[in-house]
């Protein structure tokens, strides 16, 4: 894998963000002949998708597909990956994308890291792995997962007590605890901001009381939870290690609300929560299932009838709006229920010992104060022209998967291969006009 | 013997040694099968050309569990090792991450390793990941064998783990038979032509087309009717920009009609075609018009986007009463008639009645179900969401509400599907706009019925529906008009499906070969999927999946040649007589044929074949009689190395000494 770079690097093509978007449109620009350089922030290519579990609507492992397009583009000869490496903002300049990058320190020289992981055996401080979402616990130095790429250790400054047990260990001499900051500028014709999403804050609606209770998780700890290597290897709640019985998803907990500013539907929740549930009844066959919705957006290939499977396992649909969500005795949680379904008793109280709360998909990144691109009301990066659904309002700059919108993995493949088609267009028209000009 | 020296001994003493008598024949059989089974008993490796002996490496994969919660795979290793020729047998979470390998190319590389075996998930998914690991290790990427204990022993055998680790071992044990009589193996290259044929000029195929021809790439596009566009030329404006569809169509024709790199050819079709990527041979038939008499066009071209779209899906009749009530309209109806209103309109004038209530039915021939839905012709139903009727329901029901405040509309849905960027403002701007809601459940859809004499002021046509919304309310609702949100069902494109050897799904539309690994790619080689030709997709969808496509086949066109798998049948000129057999039992045409060639004074007959069009199925190697026709990488010996390796007498439990003996 290339990781080298200074300034005198002149890509064809930047690509900001490797979740699965940013691989997809930095392969397809790479097959097809062009340079192109890879920023990501976080110490692991691959997003949100290496952490997710299995994926809908196929159920394949989720690692099986993103691996591939991780080592693919960690392999190609046209692809140089920066990670730990932000980006901070464009300035265009006769047409010229002046890209300002933010390498921030790893502490770890990965010229002379070889990924033996002594010092993470070594190191003794731990924190919340933010990897397994909180949920385990790693070491202030380590390899941020089994297949994180690269493979090397990153040290978290923030926690490390700097007892320099690492250094004594490592074999290579690779930790630099005096690693500074590193600011780049690289000039490039075409970028493509990749930069995904986040979700909005679990405790968004106060009514819900997530900060209450531990019991109240979010879908991507379920994920964890779920994922054959996770933290437990097994489904337990947090509160206390207790296999659940009775689990309740609350859908459109921060989507579908004017109330939080939130008013746009986020595309993916119906879907994976279904996901879930179906994994859930096979990892725990005697639970109870719920999924409280207000509609089940089944609307891809294949996904209506993923809906009808869930549906004919046991799975319970009921179709109300959860008011208000009660911590109660036992770490157990109480919903208020408005339900459609029992005209005697459409006010129900109803209790379960696990609650999944589908937030909803926010921009990951704002790149409208410090880029030219500008975004729409609800802050994704807008998509101006009719018959370019991956144009921004910037020339030369594109746009592919949840940087511009809510979407699922399929169409974020599809978006980015087509973002990946504008940009070497884009090239391709730039140089044949100073070629004839 | 050289394969010169066997043909010219052949000629000279034909009586005695030309496998083509009968008798001559079994005997080279027998000679075939002695040696081959001297070669599996005895020691392969030297047949292999190597000298020293074997040294495989094999790596089992935990899957992160997915393999090893079921699978000793530790056990697996520890037996496997003591086959003989395997000197290194590995165990690793994730074998297909960066780590595991760079593990096999290092092992290649450090312990000189030659044949590789790596036991994860299917081959489906990772068979290439690790033949380009074996390649960076600098091993020929044949020489590695891909063995499935994931599919095929920990979730096939959940509740066997014994017999489950057995099952891995035997499987390994077989691939491992199998690399011992493996050759090296080079992809085949292919010239590749620079040109993509596009069929179907909706904004799926115009969209694929445009991308090609300004990334240099020259493009033929073939659109059966007289006008580019497709079926946005028949709606109005489109959501959620809400510009004229006509203003998108434009856009995009003045594009490719501008593009030297692009040949349009309307009213045509495609006929013929044959080949395979970079190759493809297609005639085109122009049908001819007041100024052209029909016509036939032969052209080669490297890779094929299949941008052939939908059908709006069409009520038999009397269903909710269409056709049989002249005020019940498909969708795409209502469209052109809602259009059609002149401007200064008052009120909307229907069939010479005065419309005061519409009512819209979304999933009409969409989200079928089992027992409570009729089929249709085909026996199929429809069970799959057409995805953009919801939200084309909702804006034509805000429009009918802005333009004319005095009709009342009435929606009754399932779910409001309203998903997409911009979507579901629709869905809050038509609840704000009074648009009324109802709601039923899947298995209890509404009904149209004529209103009874009573209420006939009311309307002419009663929608019943039990309303969830109202607990189960059971609601007769008099209407004047009622508009069905038929959704989309499969194009129908006839022959091309068999000539292109395309899969479809189980709801009609074309087959991808993966949703995210290879979703715009067919099982064919070289033919892509744009748009609303593999499921429904609304227009904003519909261009990226054209533009990935386009990107596909760019990729395709950055290289010199086309390289293609090395899978192929391959002739032993010594052994074939030009019986044709293997030919009569080709079912791809072109792929075998029988040449006539000069040796000496004679001319003789063998079976050749065309590497680019042979699949590999092997039903030339069954029916050969002299075994002169083989598959490379799956040659016969390979095979029964192989199953030996599977039914070797084989404890599950290591039992070093046992094992040693299987082979
Ligand atoms: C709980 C849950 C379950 C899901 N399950 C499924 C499923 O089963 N099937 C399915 O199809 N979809 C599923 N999805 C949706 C899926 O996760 C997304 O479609 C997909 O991950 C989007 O990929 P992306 O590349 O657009 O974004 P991301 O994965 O968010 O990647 C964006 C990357 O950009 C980086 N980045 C951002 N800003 C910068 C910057 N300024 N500089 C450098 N780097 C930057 C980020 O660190 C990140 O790595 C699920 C989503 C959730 C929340
Ligand atoms: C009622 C309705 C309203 C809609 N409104 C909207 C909207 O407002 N906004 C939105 O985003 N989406 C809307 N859609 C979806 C939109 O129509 C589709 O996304 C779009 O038409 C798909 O384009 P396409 O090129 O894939 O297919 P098509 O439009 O079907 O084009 C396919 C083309 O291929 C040609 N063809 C077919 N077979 C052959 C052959 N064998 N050889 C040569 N040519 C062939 C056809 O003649 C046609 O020109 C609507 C859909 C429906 C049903």
């Amino acid at each position: 894998m290339n990781t080298h770079v200074n300034s005198d690097f002149t890509p064809d093509a930047l690509v900001i963000g490797a979740g699965i978007a940013g691989l997809q449109s930095a392969l397809d620009l790479a097959d097809q002949g062009l340079q192109v350089l890879l920023v990501e922030r976080q110490p692991s290519i691959g997003g949100h998708m290496i952490a997710l579990s299995k994926v809908y609507p196929t159920l394949d492992c989720a690692s099986c597909i993103t691996t591939p397009k991780m080592s693919a583009a960690a392999h190609h000869p046209n692809i140089t990956i920066l990670t730990n490496t932000e980006v901070e903002g464009i300035e265009t300049r006769d047409e010229v994308h002046h890209v300002r990058l933010l390498q921030k320190p790893t502490y770890v020289n990965f010229d002379k890291c070889i990924g033996c992981r002594l010092c993470e055996y070594a190191c003794d401080t731990e924190y919340p792995d933010p990897f397994e979402e909180g949920l385990g616990s790693v070491k202030a130095i380590a390899v941020p997962f089994t297949n994180a790429i690269p493979q090397k250790a990153v040290l978290n400054a923030e926690v490390c007590g700097t007892c320099g047990s690492c250094a004594r260990v490592c074999p290579t001499g690779a930790i630099e605890y005096d690693q500074q900051p590193r600011r780049l500028m690289i000039r490039t014709d075409a970028v493509i901001v990749a930069s995904g999403f986040n979700l909005n804050a679990l405790t968004v609606k106060p009514q819900y009381n997530a900060q209450r209770s531990r019991n109240i998780i979010s879908p991507l700890m379920l994920e964890r939870l779920l994922a054959p290597h996770g933290p437990y290897g097994r489904v337990l709640r947090p509160s206390d290690g207790k296999m659940p019985s009775s689990i309740a998803f609350v859908q459109c907990a921060g989507s579908r609300d004017e109330s939080i500013g939130v008013s746009y539907c986020s595309r993916v929740c119906c879907m994976y929560a279904i996901k879930q549930a179906m994994l859930l009844s096979g990892a725990l066959p005697l639970a109870d299932i719920t999924i409280y919705y207000m509609d089940i957006r089944a609307f891809g290939k294949g996904y209506e009838q993923f809906y009808q499977n869930a549906k004919a396992m046991g799975i319970n649909f009921v179709r109300g709006k959860v008011a208000r969500i009660n911590p109660v005795e036992d770490g157990d949680l109480s919903l208020h229920v408005e339900t459609t379904e029992d005209a005697e008793n459409p006010l129900q109280e109803r209790r379960h010992d696990l609650v999944v709360l589908a937030q909803g998909m926010i921009p990951g990144w704002q790149p409208s104060a410090t880029t030219p691109v500008t975004c729409s009301a609800n802050g994704f990066v807008a998509a101006p022209t009719l018959t370019a659904p991956t144009a921004t309002t910037a020339p030369g700059i594109f746009v592919a998967g949840t940087a511009a919108g809510p979407k699922d993995i399929v169409d974020t493949i599809a978006e980015a291969g087509a973002a990946a088609m504008q940009a070497s267009q884009y090239l391709y028209q730039k140089r044949s006009a100073i070629l004839v000009g | 013997m050289s394969t010169n020296d066997k043909l010219n001994s052949q000629e000279h003493s034909q009586e005695d040694e030309f496998p083509c008598e009968e008798r001559g024949c079994d005997e080279e059989a027998r000679t075939w099968q002695k040696a081959a089974h001297a070669q599996l008993r005895g020691n392969p490796t030297e047949e292999a050309g190597a000298g020293a002996p074997l040294r495989i490496g094999i790596y089992i994969c935990r899957c992160g569990g997915n393999i090893s919660d079921v699978v000793d795979v530790e056990r697996v290793a520890e037996t496997v090792r003591l086959i003989p020729g395997v000197t290194t047998a590995k165990v690793h979470t994730f074998v297909c991450s960066d780590p595991g390998q760079h593990m096999i190319s290092n092992d290649i590389l450090q312990e000189n390793l030659d044949r590789v075996v790596v036991a994860s998930c299917t081959p489906f998914l990772h068979e290439q990941t690790f033949r380009g690991a074996v390649a960076r290790g600098g091993m020929n990427p044949y020489l590695y064998e891909h063995v499935n204990i994931r599919e095929q022993a920990s979730w096939a055998h959940k509740h066997d783990p014994e017999g489950a680790t057995a099952k891995a071992i035997r499987m390994i044990a077989g691939a491992v038979g199998k690399l011992r009589f493996a050759q090296p193996l080079e992809q085949i290259k292919l010239p590749n032509h620079r040109r993509a044929l596009v069929i179907g000029g909706g904004i799926a195929g115009m969209k694929a087309a445009a991308d090609l021809a300004a990334r240099g790439i020259k493009v033929m596009l073939v659109e059966t009717a007289q006008k580019l566009g497709g079926k946005l030329n028949q709606w109005g404006r489109v959501y959620p920009s809400e510009r004229p569809a006509a203003v998108l169509v434009a856009e995009l024709a003045e594009r490719i009609q501008q593009d030297p790199n692009v040949e349009v050819l309307l009213g045509a079709n495609v006929t013929e075609v044959s080949g395979f990527i970079g190759n493809f041979k297609v005639a085109i038939e122009l049908q001819g018009s007041s100024t052209s008499t029909p016509s036939r066009k032969d052209a080669t071209v490297g890779a094929i986007i299949m941008a052939t779209g939908f059908r709006p899906y069409v009520p038999r009749d009397g269903e909710f009463l269409y056709r049989a009530e002249p005020c019940v309209l498909t969708m795409p109806e209502f469209i052109r008639f809602f259009q059609g209103l002149s401007g200064g309109a008052k009120q909307i004038i229907f069939n010479n009645r005065s419309i005061r209530r519409i009512a819209f039915l979304h999933c009409v021939g969409s989200r079928q179900l089992d027992g409570v839905h009729e089929p249709g012709a085909d026996g199929r139903l429809n069970t799959y969401c057409s995805r953009t009727c919801c939200t084309t329901i909702l804006q034509q029901a805000l429009a009918v509400r802005e333009r004319f405040p005095g009709v009342e509309v009435l929606d009754f849905h399932q779910d409001i599907r309203t998903y997409g960027s911009g979507e579901e403002n629709y869905y809050i701007e038509a609840s704000k706009a009074g648009v009324l809601f109802f709601r039923y459940d899947g298995s209890e859809p509404p009904t149209v019925q004529p209103t009874s004499s009573s209420r006939i002021k009311e309307g002419a046509l009663t929608v019943a529906v039990k309303d969830v919304l109202t607990w189960g309310q059971e609601l007769e609702v008099p209407v004047d008009m009622v508009v069905l949100g038929t959704g989309m069902v499969a194009g129908q494109i006839g022959d091309l499906i068999d000539q292109i050897k395309l899969a479809t799904g189980e709801d009609g539309f074309l087959q991808e070969v993966h949703p995210k690994l290879r979703p715009v790619e067919v099982a064919v080689n070289g033919v892509l999927l744009a748009g609303t030709a593999q499921g429904p997709m609304n227009i904003a969808e519909t261009l990226a999946a054209a533009g990935a496509a386009a990107a596909k086949a760019a990729s395709m066109f950055a290289r010199e040649d086309v390289e293609l798998n090395p899978y192929v049948a391959q002739v032993d000129p010594t052994r074939c007589c030009g019986e044709a057999e293997c030919v009569t039992q080709c079912s791809y045409e072109g792929a075998l044929k029988i040449v006539e060639m000069q040796l000496d004074d004679e001319v003789i007959r063998r079976a050749e074949v065309n590497a680019g069009l042979c699949v590999g199925c092997g039903a030339c190697v069954a029916v050969c009689p002299h075994r002169a026709i083989d598959l490379n990488g799956w040659r016969l010996d390979q095979y029964e190395a192989m199953v030996d390796g599977i039914a070797a007498d084989l404890p599950s439990t290591a039992c070093a000494s046992e094992l040693v003996n299987i082979h």
